[in-house]
């Protein structure tokens, strides 16, 4: 057996991330905690290196690793997406570390690890690289989450998060094993080959379990219990990162597995994408509403989210990927948005995350509220907003598809979860005024700017996010 | 260049709008003041650029929708018919900005003013640069909202709110129509472009539509429901009620918006679109019919008026009938000609009547002035020209198009012809007549102003609070009535020279031998359309018609005004019933009021009481939010926070998707 | 579904013979043995000492850090011996991604090294 070099160019933005995420490992280990500014800017600019990687490099479809990595349009739109959100996760952290005296080298080197693991997640071509992907990913997650350690929640959301997912992955290896034990393969396109459009009962059951693993990461239901706490309970920086970047790498893989592997058995998969698209949807609409924690409210917002996105999944179509990846693309700019205001809920240098506690802020920072309302308003998909345009997208593909009742059950969640929504911004406007919040840092206003921007003036010139959507879309096949 | 012409204003918005209350009225002023003019000179550049040099040409910006087949992109279209718009807007618009530094001077929210103004100018640009039909709803509902924000820009009056909201709804009539027009031409067409449309709308001439219940000429459908459109606009008969309650905006926005610019917006569309109207006769036969009504009416009614403003407000509403029944007739460029020309000398009347106003502080009743000749010679001469060009004497810029109008609704082929000949021959010797009336009330004969008349003071301009304050003339103790700073009065000049002479020097492009040449492929007429040519032949009589309904408006007006001044009310008083018919606007406001506005109010009072809240919200919101909120609860108590719990339903949940599977339809 | 179930009965009955043995055997002492119990029999058994406290005392979290660290090096040692065993079958390649491999695994070392997580206090 010779073994000959792969093609190390396709994975460009991971290599750069694994090797200076060792690197900074090293400084930090050698000089000490002292180190961390230096890291954090690093790895800052790692992520921005590894982005710039994907935006300069070649297009076109490269498969290498002995067909366990792919490069496509897919993976770069869903990579530069990822690592956007995780660079902007990064640098809104700043503040709130310092605060909080947790300044620890770490923290920027987990995140930069994790995004590692998603961007193998979102290219994996075979269930052994999506897997390796998945922990690495998983693993970095569970430890930041975990990462103010003597504080009590977030020790608690650490372990929780572990061990919960923990029995994910278990779920997500046996489904693997399955599909392999009846398939033989592991390689998405010999996969399809083995089947050749026919499901056996054992693949049924593999996709099952796989899904479920899925499921838990992207937190739809019933996979979704450990979101609400953990939202809460992790460091308000890090839920900003988990809303984000996490979520859009772990719905790419998902796409990327059912429209790459099981091609010719969508009426298989899709009943379970149905599935947890209704109950996500349904539950995320209901139980928001009696939340009184903003973290915690839009944990339960996340989760309707995705069963947003799985809607536009679940129609199986070009049009409805492009539909999912465009809702993902804007839930994630509004969700950073919307996190970089809770962020900025500081009161006498305490963090504040209940939501009366905007209450007057339409008087003590009118521009605050004015973007806090606006995200507020698309995240319930009120027209000309970017996330009424997103909804559109994932409806009308599964109306195309002819899935009537599940994009009309949407439209009905999506205004019972107008609700809550709006609750916050006549929390804003309406109710009395407390004292204001302490000022700003200038990265989260910078961040709410674009955020707020992005969403106002979508429609004005949405076709550069909607073509590259449908070219990542047309890619998959 | 055309993208700095459309953007600078744009851009003078958004200084003037975000930074006004910073950088303070005077810098806001001179940022829009001065983006404007550049913008009318480049205008000009384009003008002879597209008209006589090089031709047309297109500046795409960007893709905007895609959806299907709809493909909607921003783009700019610069053919001669935008070029003629282009330097009317941005001309017009430039001279009141300057204009309105001087008449705005005591307003403290003057930031404010010249950032919709600008705002005005920039979607007016988008109008009329519009390459699709999207674009140029964008654009229409642009300069809707900024006509809206302007007429209401003294927002404490409560007549000013009135005026704005009904200018507003009125509009959204039209708009409804037009937008219905858009859609129909859509499915007709598949396209929403222009260059597609008029490829393919050919193909379209003789399809039927089935709507309400029979079936209808697709094309003149479509025709209609653009032109309902453009009646809004353009304040065309039925609806043209809006149009003199817009006065109560400030007279620079009269004059920029309410005279020269946006009501022309319903020409422009009908002109943009000739290729479409042209396979219809019969919605041309409608365009006609409505434009000589409008021009008939709105001219009876401004007889008797006694605010200036609105003697003006009516006269441009007879003025676009006339352009309208041009278009109807087949003359497009007859139409665009009396819409160029009229925008000199509509503005030029409108900011002469500022003056005025400004010079009587604030007075806008014409019984109270008389004799300000000597007062306030420079603007009386100014409004003097604007008279004489309106009127239609002769070498002045009213005089050919207005004579091109009625020549070529003489010798169109089809629609009501001989009806709408003789509506605009009588309509010129109306706008004659009513003319005359207002010159020779406001400047000639006896002062009934200031010592010399019993003062009552109501029905102004500006009510503004703050005016009263600032203004620092004791309205109790008239002074003297003084000339206007020359600030105000640059503009008039410009404006006077336009009126003067832009007839003279642009008649044969738009109308003669230098037609083909000058319009190119910008305006379409059918093969059998030879109106540009007849209408040079036709008979003696025709010719000398407007000139002699114009010198009889004119003696009559003297004999009523100058030499027996008591005649009008004695008139007045024998035809109680003319009198108070055309003194009440032919009644329209009350027809309406009757018509719509209470049975709406009734109707929405009666869902609202008895079918919103008694129904609805019984069954509806407030039970359904209830049911809402306590499944919510039941929800909520799932999430226990024990980790068992979790994991518990994890397993749940994956035997129930297990289960789905095998049992749910999934087994092959 | 019917064939996939077919397929595992010898299964089922696999693990209800071994559940049935195992089960004889736990129930059969208490049925058949012998019982007379007394103090000293019952009492805690420590390698010839009495017991000084409860037997169920918290272990020393450090344990489990030394563990989890040593599982990492064993899990090392595991990697390297078939790729010993192959080693001139994986050529200058396979060579080059054990060093890789093992340059990782070194950086970690310093890290727990550096911060001081061989230290035992």
């Amino acid at each position: 057996m010779t073994a000959h070099v792969p093609a190390l160019m396709p994975a460009l933005p991971e290599l750069i991330l694994a090797s200076g995420a060792l690197l900074l490992v090293l400084i930090g280990a050698l000089r000490g905690e002292s180190s961390h500014g230096f890291v954090h800017a690093s790895s800052v600019l790692l992520l921005g290196l590894a982005l710039l990687a994907i935006a300069l490099g070649d297009g076109g479809t490269v498969v290498t690793f002995n067909g366990a990595f792919i490069n496509d349009g897919f993976a770069r739109f869903m990579k530069i997406a990822a690592l956007a959100a995780a660079l902007v996760s990064l640098v809104v952290s700043q503040g709130y570390l310092q605060r909080h005296k947790v300044e620890v080298f770490e923290y920027p080197l987990l995140v930069v690890l994790s995004t590692t693991g998603m961007l193998v997640m979102i290219s994996a071509h075979d269930l052994i690289a999506l897997y390796l992907g998945l922990e690495l990913s998983s693993l970095s997650l569970y430890v930041i989450a975990a990462f103010r350690r003597d504080d009590l929640r977030s020790t608690e959301a650490g372990l929780k998060y572990f061990v919960l997912g923990a029995l994910s992955s278990g779920m997500l290896l046996y489904g693997a094993s399955l599909i392999y034990g009846f398939t033989g393969a592991v390689e998405f396109g010999a996969i399809v080959k083995a089947l050749h459009g026919h499901a056996p009962t054992g693949v049924i059951f593999g996709l099952a379990f796989l899904m479920a693993g899925f499921a838990f990461k992207i937190s739809a239901v019933p996979f979704h219990m450990w979101t609400p706490d953990v939202y809460e309970g992790a460091p308000t920086p890090v839920t900003t990162f988990f809303a984000s970047a996490p979520k859009l790498a772990a719905m790419a893989m998902t796409v990327r597995v059912v429209m790459t592997a099981f091609p010719d058995v969508t009426h298989e998969w899709r009943q379970i994408v149905v599935f947890i698209a209704l109950g996500s949807m349904v539950l995320g609409a209901f139980a928001a509403i009696g939340q009184t924690n903003i973290k915690r409210l839009l944990a339960y917002s996340s989760i309707g989210h995705v069963g947003y996105a799985l809607v536009g999944l679940s129609a199986g179509t070009d049009a409805g990927v492009q539909g999912v990846v465009v809702y993902m693309s804007i839930y994630t700019v509004t969700t950073l948005g919307a996190f970089a205001c809770v962020l900025g809920m500081r009161r006498d240098g305490h963090y504040v995350e209940d939501i009366n506690d905007l209450a007057g802020l339409g008087r003590n920072n009118p521009a605050l509220a004015f973007a806090l309302a606006m995200i507020m308003f698309s995240l319930a998909g009120i027209p000309p907003l970017a996330g009424f345009f997103a909804k559109w997208y994932v409806f009308v593909a599964a109306v195309e598809a002819k899935f009537y009742a599940l994009a009309i059950i949407g439209v009905l969640s999506s205004v019972v979860g107008a609700f809550y929504y709006l609750r916050i911004v006549k929390i804003v406007y309406f109710d009395d005024a407390k004292t204001a919040f302490d000022p700003l840092d200038s990265s989260l206003k910078a961040v709410i700017l674009v955020s707020s921007l992005v969403i106002f003036l979508f429609w004005l010139y949405p076709a550069p996010l909607v073509n590259a959507a449908s070219l990542a879309a047309s890619s998959l096949h | 260049m055309v993208q700095a012409i459309v953007f600078l204003p744009l851009l003078g918005f958004l200084i003037a709008g975000s930074l006004g209350r910073v950088i303070g009225p005077r810098p806001s002023e001179i940022v829009t003041t001065g983006f404007l003019i550049t913008g009318a000179i480049l205008s000009w550049f384009v003008f002879f650029q597209v008209g006589y040099g090089s031709g047309p040409f297109k500046v795409a910006i960007a893709p905007w929708i895609s959806s299907g087949a709809l493909q909607v992109e921003w783009a700019l279209r610069v053919d001669t018919l935008t070029a003629v718009m282009l330097v009317v807007v941005n001309s017009v618009s430039a001279l009141v900005h300057l204009y309105s530094i001087g008449y705005m001077h005591e307003d403290p929210s003057r930031p404010r003013f010249f950032g919709y103004l600008s705002l005005f100018t920039f979607a007016m640009l988008m109008l009329v640069t519009a390459d699709n039909l999207v674009q140029m709803f964008f654009g229409w509902e642009g300069v809707g909202l900024a006509s809206y924000l302007l007429i209401g820009f003294w927002y404490e009056k409560p007549s000013a709110n009135a005026a704005a909201m009904k200018a507003f709804i009125v509009n959204r009539v039209g708009d409804f129509g037009f937008a219905l027009g858009i859609f129909l031409v859509f499915v007709l067409t598949n396209s929403v472009a222009f260059d597609p449309i008029f490829a393919s709308i050919g193909g379209a001439a003789g399809k039927h539509f089935h709507f309400i219940g029979r079936d209808w000429d697709a094309l003149t459908l479509a025709c209609l429901l653009l032109f309902m459109g453009a009646m809004g606009k353009s304040a065309q008969f039925f609806l043209h009620t809006w149009l003199p309650d817009a006065m109560e905006g400030p007279t620079p926005v009269s004059a920029l918006i309410h005279a020269a610019t946006m009501v022309t917006a319903g020409v422009f569309m009908v002109a943009r679109l000739s290729p479409v109207f042209e396979l219809s006769p019969d919605a041309l036969g409608v365009v006609m019919f409505i434009g000589a009504t409008t021009a008939f009416f709105a001219g009876t009614i401004g007889l008797v008026q006694n605010d200036i403003k609105r003697v003006i407000a009516y006269s441009t509403c007879s003025q676009l009938g006339y352009m309208f029944a041009a278009l109807g007739a087949g003359a497009y460029s007859a139409g665009v000609f009396h819409l160029f020309t009229h925008a000199f000398f509509k503005a030029l009347l409108f900011l002469g009547a500022g003056s005025v106003i400004h010079a009587m502080h604030h007075e806008q009743d014409i019984r109270r002035m008389g004799g300000l000749f000597k007062s306030i010679p420079f603007t009386a001469v100014m409004m003097l020209i604007g008279t004489l060009a309106l009127t239609g004497f002769p070498l002045t810029a009213g005089f050919y198009s207005k004579d091109a109008i009625i020549e070529s609704v003489y010798v169109a082929h089809h629609g009501p012809v001989s009806y709408a000949f003789i509506l605009l021959i009588v309509a010129a010797g109306l706008t004659s007549f009513y003319s005359w009336r207002l010159f020779f009330l406001t400047f000639m004969g006896h002062k009934r102003w200031g010592a010399d008349a019993a003062h009552a003071h109501h029905g102004d301009d500006h009510h503004h609070a703050k005016a009263h304050h600032d203004h620092g003339h004791d309205h109790d103790h008239h002074h003297e009535p003084h000339e206007s700073p020359s600030v105000m009065l640059i503009p008039l000049t410009f404006l006077a020279l336009g009126a003067l002479i832009a007839g003279l020097l642009f008649h044969d492009s738009f109308l003669d031998h230098g037609y083909e040449h000058f319009f190119k492929a910008s305006l379409t007429l059918s093969p059998d359309n030879h109106i540009l040519h007849d209408m040079h032949g036709v008979p003696l009589w025709v010719q000398w018609a407007p000139m002699v309904m114009m010198v009889t408006g004119f003696v009559v007006a003297w004999i009523f005004y100058i030499a027996k001044p008591e005649l009008p009310a004695a008139l007045a008083k024998s035809q109680p019933l003319l009198y108070q018919f055309l003194l009440n606007k032919w009644y329209f406001d009350e027809l309406y009021d009757f018509l719509f506005v209470r049975p709406a109010k009734a109707l929405g009072y009666f869902l609202w009481k008895k079918g919103d809240g008694a129904t609805i919200d019984g069954f509806g919101p407030d039970g359904v939010s209830a049911r809402v909120v306590n499944f919510s609860g039941v929800i909520v108590r799932l999430q226990t926070g024990y980790l068992y719990h979790y994991a518990f339903a994890m397993l749940i949940g994956l035997a129930a998707v297990i289960t789905w599977y095998m049992f749910g339809g999934a087994q092959s | 579904m019917q064939n996939l179930l077919a397929d595992y009965l010898p299964l089922v009955v696999f693990i209800g013979v071994a559940a049935f043995i195992a089960i004889a055997l736990m129930v059969a002492p208490f049925l058949v043995a012998y019982k007379q119990p007394d103090p000293e029999k019952l009492s805690a058994y420590e390698c010839g000492f009495n017991a000084f406290d409860d037997a169920r005392m918290k272990f020393d979290v450090r344990f489990y850090l030394v563990s989890i660290l040593f599982i990492i090096f064993d899990l090392e040692v595991a990697f390297l011996f078939p790729w010993a065993i192959s080693f001139h079958e994986v050529g200058l390649f396979g060579f080059w991604s054990m060093m890789l491999f093992l340059g990782v695994l070194t950086i970690g070392f310093v890290y727990e090294w550096n911060k001081g997580a061989l230290e035992w206090d």
